[in-house]
């Protein structure tokens, strides 16, 4: 401790800069650093040039508020936007991924450190000394004792954790072959191409950081040697270590010196070079992701931008595309996840969101004369992409249209991405342009011009829309004439569809049972044109929303709730801006109010399910408890899949996709989830939407599954589990007749008996309903997989603290 | 060349139809109506006639069918250069009113082709076409699937379609009528947004009819809804037996000698 002190106070604390390298050198150095800088910064002004071509993406309050609002938002829960913090600790990196999200930190940080390091010397002796001895007459340092040792110790460990970080990821990438990093693009161009240059630019790029810091290590490692191991010197453990090690070998001191200097020159001329380097390659996602990380926001998926620009329908040129667009494509660093959860990649179709990206990074690079060196893909003729010609329509030849039908906009590729790319948006935009020339599937013709005629995608009249409720025994309530507590946006499936109508007519009975105020439009209600506004078809959306708006404006309610997931998402979140703001539920989010509270009493059914959460539900909308809240409350052992939550698999229905042909795909995305149940030994697949039912019914009978596993929409578990049977079933069957056998089935005024909680259904007349507490808006669990038996099992007991049974009549 | 296209505006089948009171007509008030598919084709194919030369396509449409100015929007939104409507064409006219009005209008209007839907739900024998061209006094060909610049200046070959499959190739001296039973390509989709620019610029011309001079002598009495009596009968077997169980239906209801 003594020698410390006496040490930390001398100012021969420190290293010597430019220690064996003259005058010539020293010139030369500085030469070469300032054309870095100047290479560095050419092409950076190059890149921004090109960024600043693009149109305005309306995302500066987005970078201002992930700068200063909430620099630490997204840290540990999953949000919309980043922020600083979650850029500074890689969450997005090491989200599902936490080796190479850790191997991913260490790189970043020991980067920072070091060139935090670099420029602490530069502004000491490039700065300070230099300017004193100049204006004083003698030099003033501050890099000696305590602050150099400090400097040292904190360098030497950084740099270590970069290498083993390093040394993991070039590891990943060489022995170990994560498939997602398998380059072979999803499609074949005819022709052929190579990606082999892409792999080399990997390549360099990992061996040129790791051969920086190496020379790094190398020239500390010299240097003690070379001066003998000053004492203090042991505050840079690695290269004290490594300079024990060169002693031992046999190296004497003397030509340490030599050897020291010779690193010197390689490690300075390599730092130099990828400085250089940086704004030419894959290194640039250094600067562009950490921007793009900012400006990054996924509600601008669930709430799709207006198509731009004015004078033609689609993109066809740089200009076109947002400057967070151009930015998103330069921003990808292959790193294959998207690409590995896209489920029409997975089905054989020739989409891949990360080819996608690349390849319109690779034209925007070819039309702008760009700057990417090793980057790139090649072709034997320059075809898509690698067209020159700026008449290429990007939809339909850089981006074949295929690809763009193929997406079925489940958000995935957004979700996995780690550095904000923004997939779907740029897809619809591209979408747009092949709707405006027609360019489109007859069957999704045929569908859009359903919709266009009678509001439906089915054809049939807008006059039938409430037809499936002709099979109740009560009427729903016109939400256009009489105030309702609930307005039920039913949604086209679950109005038309034959198979699915006996669904929407249990639902209707459950919440009638259980006293929920509701009502529908009737006819008024059209398409709520989620699907189409993702087709691409502007105009129709706005028609279709439009029409809603107004009938919702007309009509009495307080709050929403759809059947389907897709309508959900555009009422929640596209129609406020259209002029309806309402709060906006799932049934599933009703349903796990009324069965916890025993509003609807339901008895335990021990059946062993999974459960499929609809993209548009968990991962547009969050809404990934409430389905879970239900078949916990219905003692059902719930077995996870291993694609859940937010992370769960398309069926392959979004994005009109329902609409179109899927006979090219070699597995239907539906068929590939089905087979992802079928390994959990579960007799039923629960769903909470709609589509999802036709969809995995079809799927499992394709697979041969139908038998072992029983597609059912939450609904009907919810149907089977009350604990009156007579209570529901009473309200499927019964007519007059069966009322007057048992007064105390339900009628519109119910006879139960009060309980405690005023949770028993109220006539629904003129006093709205018990007031359902807002259902809350689970965010991601934290453990998806944390829903034990053990805990299904505890609240088994508690619908029965609920009260009394309606129909258990009077005492 | 200049390519007029008749459109009219039918009841969209989709819906529930109902007859009037007296029972001589359907009751129009509540349905909605949507373009003769025929005459969809018969614009796809006029457009495709377009874009392969040089020629101007006008959509023309009745102001005495129901939402026609949406069929004209549509017509103006996929390419045609111009969309007329004729007003003063009264209450629901009949086929040989309706060529009779139209063919006033075409007269003084320089058409080189005329090319209409050869049938349409309600007048499934296809008499407009035919109708047209006798007004007119012009050469008429029906049940055609295409039309093709011809070999010699003022001439178009068209390939009329018979039953069983066949077909012939026609050259037909302009001008002419067409009746249109298929357009060599689905009718392309009308995106909506360009309706809607289409609806701003209100880019419909109206122009006055003359009116029909007489009627055509006919009269409806009385419509009745098709009762759905039928009953069907699966054939099984294989397919010989299949086909020898078919040939006897047929002889024995006397549709083929056996
Ligand atoms: S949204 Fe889904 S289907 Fe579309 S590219 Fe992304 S992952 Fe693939
Ligand atoms: S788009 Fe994102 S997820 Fe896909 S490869 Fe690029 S960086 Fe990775």
């Amino acid at each position: 401790m003594n020698a410390f002190t006496v040490l930390t106070d001398s100012t021969s604390v420190t290293r010597p800069i430019f220690q064996d390298i003259h005058l010539i050198g020293r010139t030369i150095f500085y030469v070469l650093a300032a054309a870095a800088t100047v290479t560095f910064l050419y092409g950076w002004w190059r890149r921004v040039a090109k960024y600043r071509r693009g149109r305005s993406a309306g995302r500066g309050a987005t970078v201002r508020s992930a700068l200063f609002a909430n620099p630490f938002s997204g840290v540990h829960a999953r949000r919309d936007t980043s922020s600083v913090g979650v850029i500074a600790a890689n969450a997005t990196v090491s989200r599902r991924h936490l080796a190479t999200g850790v191997a991913h930190f260490m790189v970043f940080w020991g980067f920072i450190a070091l060139f935090i390091g670099t420029v602490i010397l530069t502004i000491d002796y490039d700065i300070l000394r230099l300017s004193t001895k100049l204006l004083l007459g003698h030099e003033i340092s501050f890099f000696y004792g305590t602050f150099y040792l400090t400097y040292s110790v904190i360098l030497d460990t950084m740099g270590l954790a970069a290498v083993l970080g390093l040394a993991y990821l070039g590891v990943r990438r060489a022995l170990i072959k994560p498939p997602q990093l398998n380059y072979a693009r999803a499609e074949d161009p005819p022709g052929g191409y190579s990606r082999a240059k892409m792999v080399a630019g990997d390549w360099l790029f990992v061996w040129g950081l790791g051969l920086i810091l190496l020379t790094g290590f190398f020239v500390e490692v010299f240097r003690i040697r070379a001066e003998n191991f000053p004492p203090f010197e042991v505050w840079s453990p690695v290269g004290w270590l490594g300079a024990r090690l060169v002693q031992a070998l046999g190296l004497p001191a003397s030509t340490s010196l030599g050897v020291h200097t010779f690193f010197w020159w390689v490690h300075a001329l390599l730092a130099l070079a990828f400085v250089a380097y940086i704004p030419f390659s894959k290194a640039l996602h250094i600067l562009a992701d950490g921007v793009n990380l900012l400006a990054h926001d996924k509600s601008g998926t669930r709430s799709l931008p207006a198509p731009a620009p004015v004078e033609h329908i689609g993109y066809q040129k740089i200009e076109d595309f947002t400057w967070k667009e151009l930015l998103d494509f330069d921003s990808c660093t292959k790193c294959g996840r998207c690409h590995a959860v896209c489920p029409a990649r997975a089905a054989g179709a020739p989409l891949s969101p990360r080819d996608l990206i690349l390849d319109l990074r690779q034209w925007v690079d070819t039309q702008s004369s760009g700057v990417t060196l090793l980057d790139r893909e090649q072709r034997p003729e320059a075809t898509g992409p690698l067209s020159p010609n700026g008449d290429t329509k990007i939809a339909g030849s850089v981006i074949s249209t295929r690809t763009l039908w193929s997406c079925t906009t489940c958000m995935a590729c957004v979700e996995a991405c780690p550095v904000g790319i923004e997939h779907v948006s740029t897809i619809v935009q591209l979408r747009r342009g092949l709707v405006d020339s027609g360019d489109m599937d007859p069957t999704l013709q045929k569908a859009l011009q359903n919709l266009a005629q009678q509001g439906n995608s089915f054809g049939k009249s807008a006059r039938m829309r409430a037809r499936w409720t002709k099979g109740l025994d009560f009427t729903i309530k016109d939400a256009r004439k009489e105030q309702v507590k609930y307005l039920w946006f039913v949604g086209d499936y679950a109005s038309f569809d034959d198979r699915l109508q006996e669904n929407s007519r249990a639902l209707a009975r459950l919440l009638h049972t259980a006293g929920v105020d509701f009502g529908i439009l009737y006819e008024d209600e059209r398409n709520a044109g989620n699907d189409v506004r993702r087709v691409g078809e502007e105009g129709l959306f706005e028609l279709l929303a439009d029409h809603n708006v107004n009938a919702l404006q007309a009509a009495h309610f307080e709050e929403i709730f759809t059947t389907d997931p897709h309508s959900l998402n555009t009422l929640r979140n596209e129609y406020p801006e259209r002029g309806a703001s309402y709060k906006v539920w799932h049934y599933t989010e009703l349903l796990a109010h009324l069965v916890e509270t025993g509003a609807i009493p339901v008895e335990p059914l021990n059946w062993r399910v999974t459960y499929h959460d609809p993209c548009y539900l968990a991962r547009y909308n969050s809404v990934i408890e409430a389905p879970r809240r239900i078949l916990r409350a219905l003692g059902c052992e719930l077995v996870e899949m291993p694609r859940n939550g937010a992370n769960t698999f398309c069926c392959g229905a979004g994005g009109g996709r329902i609409w179109m042909d899927d006979s090219y795909l070699t597995e239907r995305p539906s068929e590939n989830r089905i087979r992802e149940a079928a390994e959990l030994d579960v007799n039923y697949f629960v769903v909470s939407c709609p589509k999802d039912v036709t969809m995995y019914s079809d799927a499992a009978k394709t697979t041969g599954h139908d038998g072992a596993l029983m597609v059912q929409d939450i609904t009907q578990l919810v149907a089977a589990a009350v604990r009156v049977p007579e209570l529901v079933g009473a309200a499927v069957v019964a007519s007059g007749a069966a009322d007057a056998a048992a007064p105390a089935a339900p009628s519109p005024t119910p006879t139960a008996a009060p309980s405690p909680g005023a949770s028993a259904p109220s006539s629904g007349g003129e006093s709205p309903a018990r007031d359902v507490a807002p259902p809350t808006i689970a965010d991601e669990p934290s453990d998806p997989t944390a829903v034990s038996p053990e805990r299904s099992a505890s609240t088994d007991t508690e619908p029965a603290k609920g009260p009394a049974r309606p129909t258990d009549g009077p005492p | 060349m200049r390519i007029v296209v008749p459109m009219k505006a039918v009841p969209d089948l989709v819906e529930e139809i109902e007859l009037t009171s007296d029972g001589s007509g359907i009751d129009r008030e509540y349905l909605k109506f949507v373009l003769n598919e025929w005459d969809d084709q018969a614009l796809e194919e006029a457009l495709l006639v377009k874009e392969a030369g040089d020629a101007e396509v006008i959509a023309v449409g009745l102001d005495s069918d129901p939402d026609i100015e949406q069929a004209l929007y549509a017509a103006l939104a996929k390419g045609a250069d111009k969309a007329v409507k004729l007003t003063g064409a009264g209450e629901a006219p009949d086929t040989h009113a309706r060529a009779e009005m139209l063919a006033g209008w075409l007269g003084d209007q320089g058409a080189d082709l005329v090319i209409t839907g050869v049938q349409s739900p309600d007048d499934l024998d296809g008499q407009l076409p035919p109708a047209l061209g006798a007004r007119m006094g012009l050469p008429h060909v029906s049940v055609v699937t295409s039309i093709e610049a011809g070999a010699d200046a003022g001439t178009v070959r068209v390939r009329q379609e018979f039953s069983g499959g066949r077909s012939t190739e026609l050259s037909v001296t302009l001008p002419a009528v067409v009746g249109l039973q298929a357009a060599r390509q689905s009718p392309r989709y009308a995106p909506i947004s360009r309706i809607r620019q289409m609806m701003q610029a209100g880019g419909i011309e109206e122009a006055p009819l003359s009116p029909a001079s007489g009627t055509s002598g006919l009269r409806v009495r009385r419509m009745y809804a098709p009762e759905s009596t039928g009953h069907a009968e699966m054939l099984t077997g294989s397919p010989d037996e299949v086909a020898a169980k078919i040939v006897e239906l047929l002889s024995a209801r006397g549709l083929v000698k056996g």
